[in-house]
């Protein structure tokens, strides 16, 4: 049983300190990076954050029963930062009384819908919506992630919908699957956009903080970016 | 009702312990007497090493619930999946608890009882209106499918569903909310250095949640530790689930304390259960807290986590934090000893033993098996919901 637990979607062994480095303890008060990934049940939250701690796509997930947490160190222009990842569960009646303490001191949020389900994609407004009830900065960072691109033949959302969705809320779009291996750096490459955007901004919260407010300045015009 | 012996199975070898072997007896004599004697039952599910195999479970897992398995349910009707407002998350989430099936299953045998198990889902929701469909949920009607099959396991599951996950299933989950909020003044009670610790962390109870609503089915991977623990659960007061998990914390307390004093640490922390806790021993843990620290006294603490939590606490909730007349934050940390004594002191004193006979089985269920005091149990199962008792405890 023990190998096919290491297989499934909890953060086991998610976060070994260090990442892809074996070994490597990051300093103290490396900077953290927190941020939120919300979007409807089953689209594959689960997935990317673990494809992007783990480096790979999870054999079996399963629901996620409240607030899941994934982190990994990766290095940024020669610092050593903690991107830590909150997968939330996708159903409705977590979202009003239990995630809500998790939107705390968090630096950026990641909406994600399924490319492959048009209701995922209607379901945005909502999560948007809620997420400025939780946010008290209006400025932070947010991405949209169309997911499951692989999936060609059953796509739903078309992309110049998804995009004019995406510019209307200010937000860079990246349609991307956590699944297809051909595509092995993608997942990487959108959270390390992400964390090079917040690095770029003021200094966020370290590891230890006497008190966790922080306030971004706002996003420079979002980039639009698109490698499926 | 003829008796019948059981046969090996699985789950818990039939060796020669002479232990197992006398309560194995005991069982099957609590069993044929009439009427059936729930209150051993009850006691024997709570002791060492439970109801031992599944045959014995669903002989005993119906008695525990009162169900009456000649009885049963019709089976579904043809429309079950039609127009189910929660069909689409619940094919989602059975789909994907590969995890919860025996690792050598064939997959059509797997696919098969994930089709029942989606079936048997639906059938309670269908016929309880009232009750919503939550993410884990699934976890828990798995676990009696694969001890009871379907039919059985419907039954079962009803009476759960409108009784111990009762809270869970509200259209939101404020009472389930408020139910974690008995876990840190439980720690508090035991540990308040580790409480303090975690409070200071803001690590919230959320970690707990899994724990909670699927009765640990979702978190553990041995499918053995999970029908010990539904022993116990079925056999205790609906609150137990709590706290067996604040008896895990306590039990990590020194991992916990080696932590980075933050939310993400101790949270990424607790939020992975060891899979080798010492099971048993949690267990009378469990049980001599929930006799020494009962639901009722408690409660009042409860309330004002949740009053600290949230800016603007219901009036309820106020009504309840004031009643206990809060200091502030500084004076509560320098007066929290002689206060925490104090509360001691007057929990000694107020016992209201309006004992009947309902009740009374679950107190020996416990007293039996821990050796605490039973006044307590009493007490605050009364108050949990008398309802509950006269439904539950025949
Ligand atoms: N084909 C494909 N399937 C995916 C992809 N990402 C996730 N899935 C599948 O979608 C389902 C839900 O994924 P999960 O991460 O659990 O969704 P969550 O509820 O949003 O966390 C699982 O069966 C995954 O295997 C993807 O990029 N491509
Ligand atoms: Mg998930």
């Amino acid at each position: 049983m023990a190998a096919a637990v290491a297989e499934v979607e909890s953060s086991l062994e998610l976060s070994l300190p260090g990442g892809g480095v074996p070994g490597f303890l990051p300093p103290a008060r490396s900077r953290i990076f927190k941020i939120i990934v919300i979007g409807d049940s089953n689209v594959g939250k689960t997935c990317l954050t673990y494809r992007f701690c783990a480096g790979r796509f999870p054999e079996r997930t399963e629901a996620t029963i409240g607030v899941d947490f994934r982190e990994r160190a990766v290095d940024i222009d020669g610092e050593r930062i903690k991107i830590q990842l909150w997968d939330t569960a996708g159903q409705e009646r977590f979202r009003k009384s239990m995630v809500q303490h998790y939107y705390r001191n968090v630096h950026a949020v990641v909406f994600v819908y399924d490319m492959t389900n048009l209701a995922s994609f209607h379901s945005l407004p909502l999560w948007i919506e809620e997420c400025k009830q939780h946010l008290l900065a209006n400025d932070i960072p947010r991405i949209l992630v169309g997911n499951k691109c692989d999936l060609r033949s059953a796509i739903q959302v078309p992309t110049d919908v998804a995009q004019k969705f995406a510019d209307t809320h200010s937000m860079p779009l990246f349609e991307t699957s956590a699944k297809n291996p051909n595509d092995n750096d993608h997942v990487e490459a959108i959270f390390m956009t992400l964390a090079h955007k917040l690095k770029s901004h003021k200094p966020l919260m370290l590891s230890q903080p006497p008190d966790n407010t922080v306030h971004l300045e706002p996003a420079a015009k979002p980039a639009i970016t698109c490698w499926c | 009702m003829a008796l019948r012996r059981p046969a090996p199975d699985g789950n818990g070898r039939r060796d020669c312990d002479p232990k197992k072997k006398r309560k194995e007896a005991e069982i099957f004599q609590a069993l044929s007497s009439d009427p059936v004697d729930v209150a051993a039952l009850r006691r024997m599910a709570i002791s060492e090493g439970g109801l031992l195999v599944d045959e014995i479970r669903r002989r005993v897992w119906p008695k525990l619930l009162n169900v009456n398995t000649e009885d049963l349910p019709p089976p579904p009707g043809e429309d079950l999946r039609e127009n189910n407002k929660d069909y689409q998350q619940v094919l989602l989430d059975v789909r994907r608890s590969l995890r919860r099936f025996p690792p050598g299953m064939p997959d059509e045998q797997r696919e098969g009882l994930q089709e029942e198990l989606i079936d048997s889902i639906l059938q309670v929701l269908q016929r309880n209106p009232q009750l919503h469909y939550y993410q884990g949920y699934h976890d828990i009607v798995v676990t009696f499918l694969l001890v009871v099959g379907e039919r059985l396991a419907t039954a079962l599951v009803e009476k759960l569903s409108t009784h111990h996950l009762r809270d869970f299933m509200d259209p939101t989950m404020d009472n389930t909310k408020h139910i974690l909020n008995y876990l840190m003044p439980i720690i508090d009670q035991v540990n308040p250095e580790l409480h303090d610790f975690m409070q200071r962390a803001e690590v919230g109870t959320i970690f707990a949640l899994s724990w909670l609503i699927t009765w640990f089915g979702h978190v553990l991977s041995d499918f053995r530790h999970v029908v010990r623990l539904y022993d116990f659960f079925l056999a205790c007061h609906p609150l137990m689930p709590i706290y067996f998990a604040a008896v895990i914390v306590l039990h990590r307390a020194e991992e916990v304390l080696a932590c980075e004093c933050d939310m993400a640490s101790v949270h990424h922390l607790l939020s992975q259960i060891p899979q080798d806790l010492p099971y048993e021993t949690l267990i009378s843990r469990a049980g001599d807290l929930f006799v020494q620290f009962p639901p009722s006294e408690l409660a009042r603490e409860a309330a004002q986590q949740q009053a600290e939590r949230t800016a603007a606490s219901t009036f309820k909730d106020f009504e309840l934090a004031s009643a206990q007349q809060r200091p502030d934050t500084v004076l509560r940390q320098r007066f929290r000893d002689r206060l925490r004594a104090e509360e001691r002191a007057k929990s000694l004193l107020v016992t209201k033993p309006r004992t009947n006979r309902f009740v009374k089985l679950a107190v020996m269920g416990l007293t039996v098996a821990l050796g605490a005091a039973a006044l307590a149990v009493v007490k605050s199962a009364l108050e949990w919901a008398p309802k509950f008792e006269l439904q539950i405890f025949p």
